[in-house]
């Protein structure tokens, strides 16, 4: 069932993010239970009846982007590049070694630069046709994401965006190891970019999905997600090739699963069928049974409906071990940072396992009678992680999981 | 607008949600039984419903919005108070 | 770079396009050199130096779907549903209550991976500009959820009860054959039953605007040479719109059921120019890697190819580098190698492109013949595919069919396909 027999590990993180940039900073704050939504800053929500957002503040990318103008990126883009740089310079490939046609990218988004068609709409409304659409096709399309990531880097390999929406970052991490297991690549960076716009933010409150105050996942009295921006991008490369080079391995990617709930545009199924389908062909392809996951980073949201159908979804799949497992959303400390969000929580899956300690949900502070696992609230813990399932779900019905097991030894596994 | 006025309004404005035909909508259908609306649709014509006559209602208003007879009423209701 | 570890093959094809709503009827208008462009009618081009592309007016989901309520799906989101259907229909999955039985017990798990460069740019711009008009408070919470790329894909799957791995691949032209090779490794790496793999693009103003904007298309006061693949004379490309989707499945899934097989998918691959085109000589040295790459992970050789379907649209510059970097990699093969550009008739479709283009080589490998490329009567000093022009020429049928996509984004990609025992036995 397997795309091949190539073991692949994540070897570089980058990181930027509502509580700041950086895998160590990012990994300290959010083990700290730091919250990174407040009051939107990036533009004027007073016609709105929601105003909290979560943002990223204090990104310099000319501190980050070398060969491209960073003033001439637009933003999502911004932070993909930024974040490839990082992750490169983490696994300490400042220099890569390996040929250019050899390395590869592969991003998720949920929005692309949406930036972009706002200055169209901008000019558009204001009936300003002669300056409308300008530059347009050079910066809105959203596969420029990935392009830009590899102009600036020089990667000539394969060329993926995948906007699969809140799940992209699953879904880019799973292109990546199968370019890398058959041997289309011998360097991948994986991982996925939304930034902050009101087309975004329109779009979720108009949906009644904006909480006012906080993301609380699995509190009893949560209303809604927060919408934010940021980027993540992981380095991926085949086992062998990161031990020859004497590199740190965080963990390895061991498999994943992709369904679709074909159900509704913006809801989940209620029965959690198409999200436990990709959890269970995740754990197949990793080889690994429900009770062998030592950690599970949730999509959790924070919605009422989220929530609720996929602790339905994991109780599925996990039965008994469902209440074992420990199980966090991030999301209560950054927001949805949509596309990014599956990245930069399998960054932290990635963190989780390599340094055994798992951040915590925060601002649970009831939890929710439907939603009654243990859902790690308020403190990190410390305990040894050997297997972190990722789990994310998108408009669509987009369903994706991935795995990652910590690395024992070189040699094969039994 | 009279109340029948308004309520041939609504029905159209469902139509556009739909494509349910005018004719098949009667005033006290249920949107979300009847008419087998899913979340989306029915958002969607509560807002559309809002933007034609300017309620300025909050979500929760419309979201009791069950019947073409609700939706009549609410827009009188809304215009009653704006002339009082 | 290792061959896909499962042979996998096309058993239905479906589309949507201005020449027909089959692949037989679009090989029958391809050979005929029927074109699909016309004046646009559908917006306003006024004040654009491009007034004409490959739109499909009166396109009706209804005509295929029947009577239903098409309003929470977009343009795209139709398109893409509708060429579902017929490749459902086409290789044996369908039935027309598919969408709706509620028991699909014992069903193959199908999945969907759609290319696509803008998903619907029209609905997000329609979306943000209410907004922008009447307030946040009226923005259109239907149009938000077809404002997301892979929406259009979500919106098929769920009309069709589509189940398996649910992907959306941007990128500009070269998406659909992106998909098509997602897809095929999905098969062969046993991650479903069956994909439907391809892509779907809608004709909109404001893509047109930005097109047109950006020096990409050929002006309406140009000659009709501008618009022609390869022409020494040409200017840029036409937009166009359309939707096209392969069924594919594992050999041996395909046999044991006994449905049709049209083709094999022997091999795919894809790289990207980091100049993006600025460099001629690194975009042809990138579709020169490519097409060899494609031609190795198919374990085929140069003399094997008997057809290139090209992506050339009258780019100057995307074409040249088209040219160059096939007969690089072909050597001596190309002086002899027919040459078919379905842009010349069909225009730029973007995302759904590369899937128009592989249909096309499927069709002109159940013939034995390319259609001529209309209207090039002129190519550039030292153009080296001679073979490409107006006359049709044979093409060999026990050959394979190298389908290349170039972007002017700096992706390239190229599939390797062969024809199936079954491709031109016609349709059911």
């Amino acid at each position: 069932m397997t795309g091949g027999e190539g073991r692949v590990v994540v070897t570089g993180i980058g990181a930027i993010t509502p509580v700041g940039a950086g895998r160590e900073t990012v990994w300290r704050r959010l083990l700290d239970g730091t919250c990174g939504t407040g009051p939107v800053q990036s533009f004027d929500t007073s016609g709105y009846n929601v105003h909290q957002g979560g943002e990223v503040h204090g990104f310099r990318p000319e501190e980050h982007v070398a060969t491209l103008d960073p003033a001439r990126l637009p933003r999502a883009s911004q932070l993909a590049v930024a974040a490839a740089r990082m992750a490169l310079t983490d696994a300490g490939l400042e220099t890569v070694s390996s040929p250019p046609e050899r390395c590869g990218v592969a991003m998720g988004t949920t929005s692309g630069e949406p930036r972009e068609v706002e200055v169209l709409d901008d000019d558009l409304v204001a009936e300003r046709l002669d300056e409308a659409g300008a530059g347009f096709i050079a910066r809105y399309p959203c596969h420029v994401i990935a392009g830009n990531v590899a102009a600036e880097l020089g990667f000539a390999g394969v060329n993926a965006m995948i906007p699969t929406a809140c799940a992209a970052g699953n879904y880019a991490i799973a292109y990546a190891l199968d370019a890398l297991r058959s041997g289309r690549a011998e360097l991948m960076l994986a991982g996925g970019a939304d930034c902050f716009s009101r087309i975004t933010y329109t779009g979720f409150a108009r949906l009644g999905a904006i909480s006012p105050d906080v993301c609380r996942p699995f509190d009893r009295n949560r209303k809604g997600m927060i919408p934010g921006e940021g980027a993540a991008v992981l380095v991926l490369e085949p086992l062998e090739r990161a031990l020859g080079r004497g590199a740190t391995v965080y963990a390895e990617v061991a498999g994943y699963g992709l369904t679709c709930d074909a159900h509704h545009m913006t809801a989940a199924d209620p029965e959690g069928a198409g999200g436990a389908r990709a959890m269970e062909k995740a754990l197949a392809e990793s080889g690994l049974r429900p009770e062998e996951v030592s950690y599970i980073s949730a999509h959790g949201t924070g919605t009422p409906t989220n929530d609720r159908q996929e602790t339905i979804a994991m109780k599925r799949v996990f039965g008994e071990a469902a209440r074992r497992v420990p199980i966090s959303s991030v999301k209560s400390m950054l927001g949805h940072t949509m596309g990014a969000a599956s990245a930069i929580e399998a960054a932290v899956c990635a963190l989780a396992i390599h340094t055994g300690r798992i951040p915590p949900t925060i601002h649970l502070e009831e939890p929710d009678p439907e939603c009654d696992l243990d859902y790690v609230p308020g403190e990190s813990r410390e305990l040894p992680v050997e297997v972190a399932m990722n789990n994310a779900y998108a408009f669509g019905g987009n369903n994706a999981s991935v795995i990652f097991r910590r690395l024992r030894d070189g040699k094969s596994a039994p | 607008m009279n109340a029948s006025e308004v309520a041939v309004k609504v029905k159209e404005i469902i139509n556009n949600v739909t494509s349910i035909p005018v004719d098949e909508i009667g005033d006290t259908t249920s949107l979300r039984d009847d008419l087998d609306l899913d979340s989306l649709s029915l958002m969607e014509i509560g807002v559309d419903i809002d933007y034609a006559f300017q309620l300025g209602l909050p979500d929760e208003a419309l979201q009791k919005i069950g019947t073409v007879q609700d939706a009549v009423n609410l827009v009188l209701e809304h215009r009653e108070r704006r002339s009082a | 770079m290792s061959a896909p570890t499962r042979p996998v093959v096309v058993t239905g094809v479906g589309l949507v396009s201005a020449l027909g709503d089959s692949a037989p009827e679009l090989w029958q208008a391809l050979a005929a050199g029927r074109s699909g462009i016309s004046e646009i009618t559908a917006f306003d081009t006024a004040g654009l130096s491009c007034r004409r592309g490959g739109s499909i007016d009166g396109f009706d989901p209804r005509e295929t779907l029947g009577q239903a309520n098409f309003r929470p799906l977009d343009r795209t989101g139709r398109l893409a549903t509708v060429a579902a259907a017929r490749a459902l229909d086409d290789s044996g999955h369908g039935g027309a209550d598919r969408g709706d039985r509620t028991d699909h017990a014992g069903e193959a798990e199908i999945g969907l991976v759609l290319g696509t460069m803008f998903g619907s740019v029209h609905t997000i711009s329609e979306f943000d500009r209410r907004a922008l008009v009447a307030g946040p408070q009226y923005a259109k919470p239907l149009d938000f959820a077809n404002s997301v790329i892979n929406a259009a894909a979500g919106q098929a799957a769920i009309w069709h009860h589509l189940t398996g791995v649910n992907g959306t691949i941007s990128g500009g032209t070269t998406a659909g054959v992106q998909a098509i090779a997602y897809g095929a490794d999905l098969v062969a790496g046993g991650r479903v039953d069956a994909v439907l793999a391809g892509g779907a693009e809608e004709l909109c103003f404001e893509s047109f605007l930005g097109f047109d904007r950006g020096g990409l298309t050929a002006g309406a006061d140009d000659e009709p040479a501008a618009a022609v693949p390869f022409h020494a004379r040409r200017r840029g490309f036409l937009p166009a719109e359309g939707a096209a989707l392969l069924m594919l499945e594992s050999e041996a899934a395909a046999r044991s059921r006994g449905a049709r097989v049209l083709a094999q998918v022997r091999g795919h691959a894809t790289a990207f120019d980091p100049s993006r085109g600025r460099d001629p000589e690194r975009a042809a040295a990138t579709v020169e890697r490519v097409a060899r790459w494609a031609l190795d992970s198919a374990g085929v050789a140069a003399e094997d190819v008997a057809l290139l379907s090209a992506s050339a649209s009258g780019s100057p510059s995307g074409d040249r580098s088209e040219a160059r970097g096939v007969a690089s990699a072909l050597c001596g093969r190309a002086r002899e190698l027919p040459v078919t550009a379905v842009k010349a008739l069909l225009g730029e479709a973007l995302g759904a492109s590369g899937a128009f283009q592989t249909v096309a080589a499927l069709g002109s490998l159940a013939r034995g013949t390319a259609p001529g490329i209309s209207g090039l009567d002129a190519t550039d000093e030292g153009f080296p595919l001679p073979l490409a022009g107006p006359d049709e020429r044979p093409v060999d049928p026990a050959g394979v069919a190298l389908v290349v996509a170039v972007g002017l984004d700096g992706n390239v990609s190229a599939l390797v396909i062969s024809g199936g025992e079954d491709l031109g036995s016609g349709s059911p």
